[in-house]
């Protein structure tokens, strides 16, 4: 009632106010020409007469909380007034937006529930410019994204969309890690064969002894891709496909290091991507260690490629530096076929569990 | 320097803590895609990989523009450049998922390939509203017919095409802004489609080919900008239009006509501009005006024209009196561009002053800005200057630019001279 009071002695000094309330319930009041410069503050005021003392204050969208309304009303009490330049109102502009990304997500969110366009085209151009150019690496750090795409996913749209030679290159290291990997599969697979003599047929061993006795790393891989083809046929879901799979998430260290929470999503990732890999392993087999990169290569002419290949063996060389020797002794364990955890220091480096102290 | 790998702190696994973090993917769809849409279009296709939210929003946003940011190299292969533009638009059509609103197609190396046609049709089935086309090398490009059955269109602007709509072609009714620059289009079909566009407001025409007679019906046009070569302009039904701004590219030679048609142009032009606040006669339109019959001052003053710009040459007796009659007719006057035609010297200089003969004091009287330039200084420019300033009594700032600095001095040790009604005026002089 005191407000009453003033009104009577000093009506000069009174201006109009408008009562608003924030979700966190704190009501503040405000300039009536400020707050009525957004179109959702006019609405209420207008059409449904709210706003005019503390028990009818406007309810005001949750997006707006304490912090961002004081921007927004910061915002508005400059443009209300109509005598200035575009010039003055550029200038201010400029100055306004600069503020963390964080709060300028939250402000435009703010500023777009209570339809204050002007202020929404604002930050979003400021959104577009800190974007543009940028890789995709680099947009998931600013804005705090999830790096939750499979690769098969993250390559889909962009082969032939943009045709950027490091989406290029980045294909070629993938498959190329692909191949590194089944390789190291394959050699592992001799070791543990070894304790399966058992699967092959009384012919199979009297050939193999019988047989040609070229070079002997030449024969022993093929005779290990023969076994290793039948023994796909007969178990599917052989744990070897489990361990390629869980290694093939590895590659996309390009952006991050392995660790136990990649591995243990990548056995939740799915089956589409086992599916996946059934077929790429087909392909290797078939295709005789040769890298099939034909689908992924369009109309690259020899030189080229050879030079990409150069350039991508630097390139994974560079990113992933220890990443093989790494890959070794996780494969010597292989006899306990779970993936192996790794864990992060607090500084971030990483520290591999010997096998000893894994239990 | 090797690259280095960004090792994050906590474990990354989409946990609550990410999904607080992230306050950007979860923006309302419209914020989302104002955001994308001022991206060049790669950077918003590359949007999808960022991560599982985002991989089609991309697809939803209603504005796509293939421009010279595009693609990122320049070669003098046409073919690959062509392949490569057309495998991006095609790819980006196809994997686009909603509706489209403004298509903007503007390669400098792209030629009128038919591939053109098929993606026209693509957005015309997508209820488009922008269309920007432009051809910047090669021969005019024709627009398949799909184009004219955009019902929904409401700007569109081609740049180096050849139009020819279909028979059965009704107009756009929801059409409010045209823009047609280097252009090949046949009379009757200019005037059926201005014509047929009820709701058109701004109408650009520059360098056309095919229309000598340029009949503009428009109710509702407001802007209306033209440039090219023609013989004959008259508006019909456009007591809305405010700005216009006219030029002719050609000069025309006054003797020929005057035998045959001695109508007034001026009083023809201005007869249905009722409302006109800005008007630029620019190149050779004066002349044009100025052929036939020219009153001293217009029945129906303009009362709304608040800025007038003319290309004149002060040499000229005819152009100097179609100007007088304007400048007559404007009584609310407030800004004013005299812009010099460099014309080869006439061979005589007149002795008589031109401008001293008009006494009429109440010409300027809300002149506050003028500019005139491209003058040489010689006596036919120094009158007109002479008889501004002494008849504009609350001038505030004239502002002179010479073509080139030959007779500078002169020039200025004239200006310095001249009597001034306005005891506020400011005389700025430009270098050439």
């Amino acid at each position: 009632m005191s407000e009453v009071d003033m009104a009577v002695i000093k009506p000069e000094m009174m201006k109009s106010y408008i009562w608003l309330q924030t979700a966190d319930g704190s009501i503040q009041q405000v300039e009536q020409e400020v707050a009525m410069f957004c179109p959702m503050i006019c609405h209420e005021v207008i059409q449904k007469g709210m706003g005019s003392s503390k028990n009818y204050a406007i309810s005001l969208p949750q997006r707006v909380n304490p912090a961002m309304l004081s921007l927004i009303l910061d915002y508005c009490r400059f443009h209300q007034v109509p005598g200035r330049s575009n010039k003055e109102r550029k200038s201010f502009d400029e100055k306004f937006i600069r503020m963390d990304t964080k709060r300028l997500c939250e402000l435009t969110s703010a500023a777009d529930s209570l339809q204050l366009k002007p202020l929404v085209d604002l930050t979003s151009r400021a959104l577009a410019r800190i974007i543009e150019g940028k890789s995709p690496e680099e947009i998931r750090e600013i804005f705090h994204l999830p790096d939750d795409l499979t690769e098969e996913e993250k390559l889909e749209p962009l082969k032939n969309t943009t045709d950027d030679p490091r989406i290029r290159l980045l294909n070629r290291l993938y498959a190329k890690k692909r191949k590194e990997l089944k390789e190291r599969q394959k050699l592992k697979n001799i070791e543990v064969e070894e304790e399966r003599v058992d699967d092959r047929s009384v012919d199979d061993l009297l050939s193999f002894i019988n047989g040609d006795n070229g070079d002997s790393k030449g024969i022993k891989n093929s005779k290990s891709k023969k076994k290793n083809r039948r023994r796909k046929d007969q178990q599917k879901n052989t744990s070897a496909n489990e361990a390629i799979k869980n290694h093939n998430k590895e590659p996309n260290g390009l952006n991050q290091v392995c660790c136990s929470a990649e591995v243990g999503q990548t056995v939740r990732a799915g089956v589409g991507a086992t599916s996946n890999l059934h077929d790429v392993e087909d392909d290797i087999f078939d295709n005789k260690n040769e890298l099939d990169d034909g689908d992924i290569d369009d109309e690259i002419d020899p030189a080229l490629k050879e030079k990409i290949d150069r350039e991508v063996e630097d390139f994974a060389r560079r990113l992933n530096s220890d990443w093989p020797e790494r890959m070794q002794e996780i494969l010597s364990f292989g006899h306990e076929r779970k993936p192996v955890h790794f864990s992060l220091n607090g500084n971030g480096s990483l520290r591999r569990y010997a096998n000893s102290e894994q239990r | 320097m090797s690259i280095v790998i960004k090792q994050r702190e906590p474990s990354r696994l989409p946990s609550k803590t990410d999904a607080e973090f992230d306050r950007i993917s979860n923006l309302p769809g419209h914020v989302i895609y104002q955001i994308l849409s001022r991206l060049p279009i790669r950077d918003a296709v590359r949007s999808s990989v960022l991560s599982r939210k985002w991989r089609y929003k991309w697809a939803k946003i209603p504005c796509l523009v293939f421009d010279n940011h595009c693609l990122n190299f320049s070669s003098q292969d046409q073919s690959f450049i062509k392949n490569k533009l057309v495998n991006i638009i095609d790819h980006v059509l196809l994997l686009h998922n909603g509706p489209i609103h403004k298509f903007k197609l503007s390669h400098r190396d792209l030629l009128g390939v038919t591939d053109i046609d098929r993606w026209i049709l693509c957005i015309s089935r997508s209820s488009i509203k922008e269309v920007v086309l432009e051809i910047w090398k090669g021969q005019r490009y024709k627009p398949p017919s799909c184009l004219f059955n955009c019902q929904n269109l409401v700007h569109l602007e081609l740049f180096n095409c050849l139009l020819e709509p279909p028979l059965m072609f009704k107009g756009f009714k929801n059409l409010k802004s045209l823009d047609l620059q280097h252009i090949t289009i046949t009379q009757d079909v200019f005037e059926k489609l201005v014509s047929s566009c009820p709701s058109l407001e701004r109408l650009t025409l520059m360098n056309f080919t095919g229309v000598t007679h340029l009949v503009i019906d428009a109710p509702n046009l407001q802007f209306f900008d033209i440039g090219g070569i023609f013989e004959d302009v008259s508006f019909l039904n456009t007591v809305h239009l405010s700005y216009v701004s006219i030029g002719l590219y050609v000069n025309i030679d006054n003797e020929e006509n005057d035998a045959r048609d001695n109508s007034s142009k001026l009083l023809r032009f201005f007869v249905n501009l009722p409302h006109i606040r800005r008007l630029e006669i620019q190149s050779y339109f004066l002349k044009y005006l100025a052929m036939g019959y020219v009153p001293s001052r217009l029945p129906n003053l303009c009362v709304d024209l608040n800025h007038l710009s003319i290309r004149i040459d002060f040499d000229d007796l005819e152009e100097n009196t179609a100007a007088l009659c304007l400048l007559r007719s404007c009584p609310n006057l407030l800004e004013l561009e005299m812009l010099a035609r460099p014309e080869e010297q006439s061979s005589m200089e007149r002795s008589t002053n031109f401008w001293e003969e008009d006494h009429w004091s109440s010409l300027f009287a809300h002149l506050r800005l003028v500019k005139v330039s491209g003058i040489s200084g010689v006596k036919s420019d120094m009158d007109f200057i002479k008889f501004l300033l002494s008849n504009s009594p609350v001038l505030e700032q004239l502002t002179v630019k010479p073509a080139s600095q030959e007779g500078e001095w002169e020039l200025m040790k004239e200006l310095l001279r001249f009597r001034r009604a306005s005891i506020y005026a400011e005389v700025i002089y430009l270098d050439p």
